[in-house]
């Protein structure tokens, strides 16, 4: 390339470049300015609106009143949408009647038909809004979105459980079985919400031969949902080849606490497996047994530091025996890893009792 | 010998040349898919409560690790603002790493801490840790005191020690916002088998008001240093990490600001003691260890958590600290060469590497080339001037239009930037700081590559003013 023909393009660079960033200068400061003043106006729309979305909340007739609310606002999408967000979070029960009504008249015909959209970012918001708004008989368009890519099938799941019926739940646990790639924390989050209505459906899926995770999932949500009527279930998978699931079932039992569960806890703690081990002897910590302290005690001085660290929290759990027992085990001088950990979970305790 | 002398001083001028188009249309791009994620990004997260996660019956609870070395300035401020964190279960693990100031006194007057006996696994080998402190009036909060190692040293006491499966590492100098877990941590519940780490942005807190361990006023400081460099972060972070984060090209998340799954970090064999810069080695040795066991994995950058730290504010410590990254940079891509131009570490060793290498390693060295040259040409006679002023504006406009990019981005992310006045003394840096600062810097950079071949390995002390209190003049 020739000196000159180098100095036109440089020349012309300069000239793009100076009017683009100007241009662009100008942009981002009108920009401000705009945004600036629709907030503003949002701002004192919002106001307003609060306003009027109180004298609805408390007005004798407050359905009649959200009808006439709605009628007044339905040009301020935008704003209404943010405001019955806002206050779906504050109220609970009956009180939020009349906000699925101002929803159904303003904002719901476009948000069934947004469910279809071909972007995603739009699906996904609307799918957001039939959480807090949608009612059972609205489930089926949910349902649809179920096939969508991963994060809107997860918004999908989480509207359906605002409408649980026996049909959704079945849905819900099909979904499940069927996924290809679960999300394990947000199913978790789903059947926790959902409560103790999951039990008959948790129970058919834990008879079936479903991947060892998933089933790792369901006897973890039949613990913490305290499902008792699964005790037999659960136990079933003490004695299962796969570690994982022994785990779980030693964490399940462990809440479930059926007194009977002390002979396959004791079996657990004597697992060829430390994690095992180390679940079974919090679970055996959670039973408040007084059998269960030799157990404990020999757990104290495993080789495995997790199962230590178990046994020691699990002692403090059985309370003055179990600290009787920690402090003998904290003075001794044949074990001390033992004495080590009996010491950090006396310490630990006293600072608890400090907080 | 007149021929070629010349025939290499052209080369070497259209060499430049071709550098700087490259650079700066490599930087415009990354900009461009910046601005599409952060437009995508907020639509996502409309209708998004975070208050939700926390709500969360089960959430995965994080340990907050914080290495602390001289730190006394800052270092309650910052310790209140990860305590006042919003996110059900979180612990604080301060590592005092052998400070000579009053750091742990401090901690210790402040938090009601006492002596505690814990024990833990030495899963990861440090330097002594002489002993551990908690409080019963904050039972998040647990102090280690150790023998000076470097902060890699450090972190890795706290991963020794902490309990939770995802760890955070803050810099002590820092504070986070109070929903920055919250923010950050949504990867992690979204697509929990894929994500390993991920990362939020980093401003600067001179110029800004703290009270009660949060920032409640944003600002933009008076020393121009500092104003040189809310502009670099605010490029570095929104226009070049977010932009290569969804390239899937992210090499690094800042140690002032990263959450990472500590069962990876751990089978990588926790910060690497050595390590000039550990952030930029863990990120590189997670990936280079995903690709190696050929398990799919994802690095996010979120642009909205945020994290403010303090900048230097005078050139001497601000080259000690560039000067530090810069050799940080170089020791990294040495020590994971065989990643380059390697398929087999599919966008990581094909693009990120590769550029990182050109234009981060080598680029200081042909920009001081550059000037170099044309101060020889000045010498010599042999500068054409109307060319030469006219590419050197050329050069600023370039780089004034992608700081502009830059501020577009933050007005369209976080928007903390409050006052009108605020956009134009940004791009009045963005102007001013292509007649000095980044010669400046490139000298600077260009210098600790030569530190790096010497050996150099030190960190060099860094000033801390500690964060303008409310009621003081920032």
């Amino acid at each position: 390339m020739s000196k000159t023909m180098l100095s036109i393009v440089v020349l012309y660079s300069f000239a793009y470049l100076l009017l683009l960033s100007a241009a662009l200068f100008l942009f981002i400061f009108t920009r401000r300015l705009v945004v600036e003043g629709r907030e503003r106006k949002d701002l004192a729309l919002y106001a307003a609106m609060e306003e009027d979305l109180l004298q609805v909340l408390t007005a004798a007739d407050p359905r009649g009143s959200a009808r006439a609310f709605a009628r007044k606002h339905r040009t301020h999408v935008r704003v209404l949408k943010q405001l019955l967000v806002a206050y779906r979070e504050a109220l609970a029960g009956r009180s939020l009647e009349p906000l699925g009504i101002i929803f159904d008249r303003t904002m719901r015909a476009r948000c069934l038909r947004e469910l279809r959209s071909p972007w995603l970012a739009t699906r996904l918001q609307n799918v957001r809004l039939f959480v807090d708004f949608s009612s059972p008989d609205e489930a089926v368009h949910v349902v649809e979105l179920l096939n969508d890519k991963p994060v809107v099938r997860l918004a999908a799941l989480n509207a359906l459980t605002g409408v649980a019926s026996p049909d959704t739940l079945g849905i819900i646990f099909e979904l499940f079985e069927k996924d290809p790639r679960p999300n394990f924390f947000a199913y978790s989050n789903i059947f926790n919400s959902l409560g103790q209505r999951i039990e008959p459906f948790l129970r058919a899926s834990l008879r079936k031969p479903l991947p060892p995770e998933k089933l790792a999932l369901l006897i973890e949500m039949a613990g913490r949902l305290l499902l008792r009527g699964l005790y037999r279930d659960v136990i079933r998978f003490a004695g299962h080849g796969n570690k994982e699931l022994r785990i779980r079932a030693a964490r399940s039992l462990g809440r479930l606490l059926a007194p009977a569960s002390f002979r396959t806890l004791c079996s657990l703690a004597a697992d060829p497996a430390w994690e095992v081990q180390a679940q079974a002897i919090r679970s055996l910590g959670h039973l408040k047994d007084r059998r269960t302290v030799p157990v404990l005690n020999k757990a104290l001085c495993s080789p495995n530091w997790h199962v230590r660290y178990n046994a020691g929290t699990a002692l403090a759990e059985l309370g003055l025996v179990g600290v009787l027992q920690l402090q003998e085990i904290a003075r001794q001088k044949e074990d001390r890893y033992a004495a080590d950990m009996a010491a950090m979970v006396l310490d630990t305790l006293v600072l608890a009792g400090g907080a | 010998m007149a021929g070629i002398l010349s025939l290499l001083d052209t080369g070497t001028e259209h060499l430049i040349l071709a550098y700087f188009l490259l650079l700066n249309t490599f930087y415009f791009l990354f900009n461009l898919v910046s601005l599409a994620g952060i437009l995508r990004y907020r639509r996502m997260v409309t209708f998004v409560r975070f208050g939700e996660i926390f709500r969360m019956p089960i959430v995965r609870p994080i340990s907050v690790i914080v290495p602390a070395f001289n730190e006394e300035a800052g270092i309650l401020d910052s310790v209140r603002s990860f305590l006042s964190l919003r996110y059900p279960v979180f612990e604080v693990i301060v590592i005092n790493d052998g400070s000579t100031d009053a750091t742990l006194a401090r901690l210790v007057e402040a938090f009601g801490l006492r002596p505690s006996r814990s024990v833990f696994r030495r899963s990861v080998p440090t330097q002594p840790v002489r002993g551990i402190y908690r409080s019963a009036v904050h039972p998040r909060l647990i102090v280690v005191d150790k023998v000076n190692g470097q902060k890699a040293d450090a972190l890795n006491a706290g991963l020794n020690i902490s309990r939770y499966p995802l760890f955070c590492a803050v810099d002590s100098d820092s504070i986070l916002e109070k929903d920055a877990l919250l923010k950050v941590v949504r990867p992690f519940l979204e697509d929990p088998a894929l994500t390993i780490g991920a990362g939020g942005v980093i401003r600067l807190s001179n110029g800004c008001v703290v009270r009660d361990g949060q920032v409640v006023e944003v600002g933009i400081p008076r020393n121009w240093i500092a104003r040189f460099q809310i502009l670099e972060y605010l490029r570095a972070f929104l226009g070049g990490r977010l932009g290569m984060a969804k390239m899937k090209s992210t090499l690094i998340i800042s140690g002032a600001f990263g959450i990472f799954r500590k069962d990876i970090a751990m089978a990588c064999g926790g910060y690497r003691a050595d390590s000039i810069t550990e952030d930029m080695d863990l990120v590189v040795r997670m990936q280079k260890h995903m690709h190696d066991r050929r398990t799919p994995y994802r690095i996010y950058f979120i642009p909205d958590p945020i994290c403010w730290t303090e900048a230097p504010e005078n050139l001497k410590v601000l080259a000690r600290q560039r000067g530090r990254w810069h050799r940080g940079l170089v020791q990294t891509l040495f020590r994971y060469r065989r990643m380059l131009f390697n398929p087999r570490y599919g966008i990581a060793g094909m693009f990120a590497l590769p550029f990182y290498t050109v234009f981060e390693m080598a680029g200081p060295f042909i920009e001081v080339l550059g000037y170099a040259l044309f101060a020889s040409h000045v010498v010599l006679g042999r500068v054409d001037y109307p060319f030469a002023v006219t590419f050197f504006f050329v050069a600023v406009f370039y780089g004034t239009f992608v700081s502009l990019l830059a501020i577009l981005l933050e007005e369209m992310s976080a928007h903390r930037y409050p006052k009108l006045r605020d956009i134009f003394t940004l791009t009045a840096a963005g102007i001013a700081e292509n007649l000095f600062y980044r010669q400046y810097l490139s000298l600077v950079r260009a210098g600790a590559y030569l530190d790096y071949l010497r050996g150099k390995n030190e960190w060099g002390a860094m000033e801390k003013r500690g964060f303008v209190k409310a009621g003081q003049a920032p």
